[in-house]
This record gives C-alpha cells, sequence and structure tokens, in this order.
C-alpha cells in the first residue's frame, strides 16, 4: 500500500490466547480494503501524520468550546474532559445496515411486548419460557408499573443497544439498554465534527442523515401522550449539572425546544405534574427523564432522593403525565433475562431473531455454573446488576488471584452473573500518535419507539483506544468516534 | 419560562457585568500605577476601594493586586470566580442560550482557568485584561445577534443594568462620597483615570471637552441620558426590561418591582445636579445603591420563589 500513513494489522498486540483474529472493518484477512472504505484511505493517502494530528486537535477543540465535556471529580479539584474522539469515521455499508435495522426494530418490538406482558397477565411466564423466579427477582422488576396503562405498549422509548462484530462479520446484540441510555449527542456531535474534517469524503460518500433525531425523538415523546392532550408539553428532567451526561440533557432539551427541568423544578399538587415558571406553575404532559428508576419519585422509590418529584409517580398511576422510558423497562435489558431474548422474539413475534444474541451461560443453573467456573480463563464473567464495565472479569486479560475471587463470588451467589464466551470485538482504523492503528470498537445505535419504531441510521461507535482492550466504556479509557451509514447503493461492488 | 432559569440568566447578566467591570478597574490601575507619582497612588486606592479592598499596602504593590483580583480562585471577588460562575450558570441554562453564545463565554472561561494563565498574565497583564473586557463584549454582542429578545434576554439585561448601576454607583461613592479623611480629587491626571475606569474617557470628552471637572464628571456619570454606563441610563433600561417581562407575564398591577423601578428612574430623570449637591453625593448615591437592592429583592420574591399557593390553578 503506497500511503505515508503506515496502516497495519495489529500484530503486536499482547499475548493471550484468543479465540480468533478479530474482523477489522476497513481490510480484508488479505488486507485488502473493502470497497466501502475506499474512498476513505484514498483521503487518507493524501495526508500526512501531522495535518491528520492537527485535524485532531481541532476536532478535540470544537468538543471543548462547546462544552461537550464530563466532569471528573478528584479529591480537591474537579476537571472538565472531553470524552476523547477519533476523527476517522466507522463506515457501514447500507446493506449491512438494512440487516441491522431490521433486526434492533424487531427485538424492541418483542421487548415492549414482553415488558407489557410481564407487566399484566404474565403469560410469557405461564408458559414456561422465561422463569417467573427470573423476572420477578430481578433488581429492575418494579411491582409498582403492574397493571399500569402505558400508550402503545411503548415502554422503552428511548433503546440504546450494544451490538458487536463477531469474527465471523456478523453483528450480534451483546447488551440492551432500555432504562436511560446516553451517548445519542456524541453520535451528533461527532456527526458535526467529522462534517468539518472530512468535508468532501462525506460529501462523496452518501452517508445517510442523522440530523432528524431531536425532532424524532420530540413526536416519539409527544405520542406518548397524544391521545388525551392535543399538545402536550415535554420536558428534560436532568439530575443536574454535575450529571457525567449533563450535555447530553441540555443538548437534547435545546435541539426539540424543550425545556430542561430539574427536580426542584417540579410539583406535584392533586396528581398533576408542574413546573415552576416566572409566571406560575405550568402543567407537564410528558417527562423524558433522565433520572434511574430509583430517584424520579422519593415518595414511591428511594426516599432520600431529591432528584425527582415527590408524587410524581402517583401522578403516572392516575394518568396524568407519562414517564419516558416507563419505570421498571429494566428488567428486559437484565443481564440474565438477555439471554432468553430470542425466546421471547420466538414467542411473542414467531420469528428467529435477526441479529443474534452473544452465547450466555446462565450461573443459575449448576450445570452452567460448573462450566463457567472451569473455564474462567476463557470467559467473560458479569454481574448481572452492574453496567459501565464494572463488576466484570474478563477471563484471558485476569490473573489468577482475580479469578479465584470472582469464583467465590460466583460460589456464593451464582444468580447474581452470567459468563460469556471472549468475543473479539471487530476492528477499525483509528488515529493514534500520528498513525492509523486498528483498535477494538463497538456499535450502539439509538431506537426510538413510541406509536411507531424508528431506528436512526447512525450509531455512535466506540472505542477501546487503549490497544489490545476489549473495553469500550467512556468510563473506562474508552472514546468513540462517527459512524457513517451509507445509502443502499453506495459503497458496495457490484 | 422556569423560574430557575430565569434566575440563572439574571445572574450571568450580573457576574459577566461585574467581570468585565473589574478588569477595567485593574486594567487602569496597572497603566496609571506605571507612572510612580502621588496621583497614580491614588489612582490605586480608588480601583481598589471601588472593588472593596482598601487595604493600603496593596496600593503599593498593584501589580500584585490585580493578579489576585483577576485569578485568585479561592477568593469569590475575584474576575475569576465571576467568570466561573457566569459560565457554571450558562452551563444550567445550556438549552435557553445559542451556541454562538455560550462559545464566547466558555472561551473566556477556558482561557482564564487554563493551567497557563498565570504565566500568560505574567507575560502581558494589561493585554491579558483587554483581550477578557473584548471578549466579554464579543459575549453580549453574540447574545444580543443570535438570542430572542424576549422573556430570558431581558433577565440577563436586568442582571447587567442592576449590576452596572451598582458598580458605578460604588465607584462614585468612593470618588466623590463626603465624609471621607481625604480632600476633594482634582488632579487632571487621577480625574481622566476615574472616567476610564467608568469606560466613559472619550464619551465625556465629545461632551465636555477635555476640561476634567469633578462636577461634570459626576454628572455625566450619574444623570447622562444617554451614555451606557451612566446610572440613569442603567435605571432606564431596567425600567424597560421589568416591564417588558411583567407584560410578557401577564402581571401587571400584581407584583412590586415595577414601582420600584419606575421610583428609581424618575428620581435619576428629574434630578439635576443641584438638588444633587444640596442632598449630598454621598446621600443620593446610597438612596440609589438601596432602591437597586431593592429591586433586586423584589424581582425573586415575584419571579423565583414566589409562594406556591398564589399561583396553584383553581
Amino acid at each position: 500500500m503506497d500511503s505515508n500513513v503506515s496502516v497495519k494489522r495489529d500484530e503486536a498486540g499482547p499475548k493471550v490466547d484468543l479465540p480468533a483474529i478479530s474482523y477489522d472493518e476497513m481490510l480484508t484477512p488479505q488486507g485488502e480494503v473493502r470497497p466501502h472504505y475506499e474512498a476513505l484511505q484514498a483521503r487518507l493517502s493524501t495526508l500526512s501524520p501531522d495535518e491528520l494530528a492537527e485535524r485532531q486537535k481541532t476536532q478535540e477543540r470544537f468538543f471543548l468550546l462547546q462544552g461537550i465535556t464530563f466532569t471528573v471529580y478528584g479529591a480537591e479539584s474537579s476537571t472538565e474532559r472531553i470524552i476523547p474522539t477519533d476523527i476517522l469515521p466507522r463506515i457501514i455499508p447500507g446493506s449491512e445496515w438494512a440487516t441491522i435495522e431490521k433486526g434492533l426494530t424487531q427485538r424492541l418490538q418483542a421487548l415492549n411486548m414482553f415488558l407489557a406482558d410481564i407487566y399484566s397477565e404474565q403469560q410469557i411466564m405461564m408458559d414456561g419460557v422465561v422463569p417467573r423466579e427470573l423476572v420477578l427477582q430481578a433488581p429492575s422488576y418494579r411491582r409498582e408499573m403492574q397493571n399500569l396503562y402505558v400508550p402503545h405498549k411503548a415502554y422503552a422509548n428511548v433503546c440504546g443497544s450494544d451490538l458487536i462484530r463477531q469474527e465471523n462479520g456478523e453483528f450480534a446484540v451483546l447488551e440492551d439498554n432500555l432504562r436511560v441510555p446516553s451517548g445519542v449527542s456524541y453520535m451528533l456531535a461527532n456527526r458535526e465534527a467529522s462534517k468539518r474534517v472530512f468535508p468532501g469524503t462525506f460529501r462523496g460518500a452518501g452517508v445517510r442523515s442523522i440530523d432528524r433525531y431531536p425532532d424524532l425523538l420530540l413526536a416519539t415523546l409527544k405520542s406518548m401522550a397524544s391521545d388525551w392532550r392535543p399538545d402536550p408539553q415535554v420536558v428534560v428532567l436532568t439530575p443536574g449539572v454535575y450529571n457525567s451526561a449533563y450535555y447530553e440533557h441540555a443538548y437534547l432539551a435545546r435541539l426539540m425546544g424543550a425545556p430542561l427541568v430539574e427536580g426542584r423544578d417540579l410539583v406535584v399538587h392533586d396528581n398533576m405534574v408542574y413546573m415552576r415558571t416566572t409566571t406560575g406553575l405550568r402543567r407537564i404532559d410528558v417527562i423524558y427523564r433522565r433520572v434511574d428508576d430509583d430517584f424520579i419519585d422519593p415518595l414511591t422509590f428511594r426516599r432520600d432522593s431529591s432528584l425527582g418529584a415527590a408524587g410524581l409517580f402517583n401522578a403516572y398511576r392516575a394518568g396524568n403525565v407519562v414517564i419516558c422510558n416507563a419505570p421498571g423497562t429494566g428488567v428486559a435489558d437484565d443481564k440474565a433475562v438477555y439471554a432468553y431474548v430470542p425466546e421471547i422474539i420466538r414467542y411473542y413475534l414467531g420469528e428467529d431473531a435477526v441479529l443474534p444474541n452473544i452465547e450466555t451461560y446462565l450461573c443459575r443453573e449448576p450445570s452452567q455454573l460448573s462450566h463457567v467456573l472451569a473455564n474462567l480463563d476463557k470467559l467473560v464473567v458479569k454481574a448481572v446488576g452492574a453496567s459501565g464495565g464494572y463488576g466484570m472479569l474478563v477471563g484471558p486479560h485476569s490473573t489468577r488471584a482475580q479469578q479465584d475471587e470472582f469464583a467465590q463470588a460466583l460460589k456464593a451467589d451464582p444468580a447474581n452473573y452470567i459468563a460469556q464466551p471472549t468475543i473479539q470485538l471487530s476492528t477499525a482504523p483509528c488515529l493514534v500518535d500520528h498513525a492509523v492503528e486498528p483498535r477494538h470498537v463497538d456499535l450502539r445505535p439509538f431506537i426510538l419507539s413510541g406509536e411507531k419504531i424508528v431506528v436512526t441510521p447512525g450509531a455512535l461507535t466506540r472505542v477501546a483506544l487503549r490497544k489490545g482492550s476489549l473495553v469500550v466504556n467512556s468510563s473506562q479509557g474508552g472514546g468513540s468516534k462517527d459512524t457513517w451509514v451509507l445509502s443502499e447503493s453506495k459503497g458496495e461492488r457490484q | 419560562m422556569l423560574a430557575r432559569v430565569a434566575d440563572s440568566l439574571y445572574w450571568i447578566g450580573r457576574y459577566v457585568e461585574r467581570a468585565e467591570h473589574m478588569c477595567r478597574l485593574s486594567d487602569v490601575m496597572l497603566n496609571a500605577t506605571l507612572d510612580r507619582s502621588e496621583a497614580a497612588a491614588t489612582v490605586a486606592r480608588i480601583a481598589l476601594s471601588a472593588v472593596g479592598d482598601p487595604d493600603a499596602a496593596r496600593t503599593k504593590q498593584p501589580y500584585d493586586a490585580a493578579l489576585a483580583l483577576a485569578l485568585d480562585r479561592e477568593d469569590g471577588g475575584s474576575i475569576y470566580s465571576s467568570v466561573a460562575r457566569a459560565r457554571e450558570n450558562a452551563r444550567q441554562v445550556r438549552d435557553q442560550i445559542t451556541t454562538e453564545t455560550w462559545e464566547r463565554l466558555n472561551l473566556i472561561y477556558l482561557r482564564m482557568n487554563d493551567p497557563e494563565a498565570a504565566q500568560s498574565f505574567k507575560d502581558g497583564s494589561q493585554q491579558f485584561l483587554h483581550d477578557t473586557i473584548a471578549d466579554l463584549h464579543l459575549f453580549k454582542g453574540a447574545g444580543d445577534a443570535t438570542m430572542s429578545h424576549g422573556e430570558g434576554w431581558s433577565f440577563l439585561l436586568l442582571g447587567v443594568y442592576l449590576e452596572r448601576a451598582q458598580l458605578i454607583g460604588a465607584l462614585l461613592e468612593v470618588v466623590f462620597g463626603e465624609g471621607r479623611r481625604r480632600r476633594p480629587i482634582s488632579d487632571h491626571f487621577a480625574l481622566t483615570n476615574v472616567l476610564r475606569m467608568g469606560c466613559a474617557l472619550e464619551p465625556y470628552l465629545r461632551v465636555y471637552t477635555a476640561e476634567m471637572q469633578p462636577r461634570f464628571i459626576l454628572q455625566f456619570l450619574t444623570l447622562d441620558e444617554d451614555f451606557p454606563r451612566s446610572i440613569r441610563f442603567c435605571t432606564d433600561q431596567i425600567e424597560q426590561h421589568l416591564s417588558a417581562i411583567i407584560r410578557h407575564a401577564g402581571l401587571a398591577g400584581r407584583v412590586g418591582p415595577d414601582r420600584l423601578a419606575g421610583r428609581l428612574r424618575a428620581r435619576l430623570q428629574y434630578a439635576d445636579m443641584t438638588d444633587l449637591e444640596n442632598e449630598g453625593a454621598s446621600a443620593f448615591l446610597k438612596t440609589v445603591l438601596d432602591e437597586c437592592s431593592a429591586i433586586h429583592r423584589s424581582l425573586y420574591d415575584a419571579f423565583v420563589a414566589y409562594p406556591l399557593e398564589d399561583r396553584l390553578p383553581a
């Protein structure tokens, strides 16, 4: 390859026993550039390492100036940091996206039906498809939601699923996020930035637009109240400026034209929810809450919370306000329930899952537990309740002591753990220290469900910027990059 | 508009105005004290007294005083603190401020918060202060050009003009107040710098020429109709923005701040220098400052922390 930017395979990675070589988004195993990456590769070959680094700096400056930062609280002072971003877009051809879109729509449709079922008749449990205790004992199951009317049965109005590309090139779902998924502002900000960095390549590539996300979100939220209020008042509820995702809350509120409220702005009176405005109290119909279930109402959930509003849940039960996402949706993204999702899809829709799951061992089953214990050095073990890459053992990257520690924990509370084979996430070219190198990536698309289900043709691609690392969470050294979904006809070899 | 949001916008206005005023005072002080004269010491004393730090020892070290005033993070009264608080408030109402406006303010904050800030202050303190003032002007200009001039904008400008009236009032009190041990300031150099502190030198010269008369300066900074930093101009603006807010809120005749603002505006509009001299500058300025504080409190009572019982739906 005659380029002054070195593009090399990840041959010098850490010496670990990995099941297979990972799929590369840009290069075939023979080292040829895949057709949908050709234009970008051609552009890269005309840029010197310094020029690329300069563009990277410009992009970081853009993020800093916009205030797209999260706050790191230290012992003495707090600093604001930008989430690391990479300027090289990750490109997905139209035909592959069509499968993803179909699979995500199917999945969310089934999960919403599952939630509607377990919070009413519980047919799926009676039919023995999903074990009753698995659902009812999940910490995210909310008894308070039982028999509560949710318009369109749309429990998870905003869903962010984590997809990975397996060694064979097939996308699979690693995790569903149905509570308060975040990251969509980074998807939109990365897009703004990459339009500046690679305007010509972007124009030529036929990238599908994601600009409509905010108004589609607003339409989704409004559809949750439209059958009883003609022009519903939508607000975004944030825990406040100290929350690490505050930028996103403010960003979405601004782009939707909806007020950004905090718990202290809300007043519940006669089972109606109001916000304090300069002109008095104003009725609220839909709350897009970015506050976890536990904190939305101290009278119903955690009593020490001041992030929500007292009486909010009763107003919801009375049908005077809609909370989006519905409380209790977390039970459908529980890591143990996850193992049953293909069954759930078959049960409600009578179809096979378009997007496969990752093979999952439920440690609650004694036979599977013993398999997990015997293979701790090869598997990834996850605590059912944890998220953000915490409470996790990555077998091949762990020490003997860590494995022993997890073995103890597994035996003590097996129901709290699941295990999965170590998947080599696919790699995509990233700019690291003036050179283009492959790094592991995942894919988080965002799906809206209200009156209908809409998949935004774009996603947040999260990057494990440390060489060889498989952990993409921003709390653990992960970054992000723009994701170009090409229109059907573009970027594919005829 | 959310009550909390209105409150934040108001405070952005106040902090931004305060930061600009203190930058200017520091800048004038540093420039004046390049001369080692008695008048220069007077200027330093005026500047530091006007920001509430009349410690005699510090007037001897104007550079150190300016550095602390600019960048001391521990001191809630420093320029850094004002900028940081303005920006913190802006972050809390980020959805209400245009990106163009936000960027200007964030830029100032990022520069003052930079680990290199103290070094760039040392490398060129006046340049540093000058740039900060210029960027604060850009912030106001970006807001004026890109934000809707509705309720939120009026809250922001209410903050700006109330703060400005109080800051100019406090400066004039230091210079012209009676009951001080010092004799009246008559030195040409000192008076010129007083005008500079009010950003008023050039507009003053247009009206009164280069004749530096304490009486004219007091008149110009207190009663001039057109100069945007005279107290009278500020009170006009306060009344206008307040009545816009009240009109918008449909609260005419139901809340107190507009009556207070109307009275203050009338006081300035119909006063002349003879009244002011008969009453005494100190007494006059004290009344103005007290009434500004009363407006501030009644704003809060009327729009932000109003009792809920009054506003519950029937």
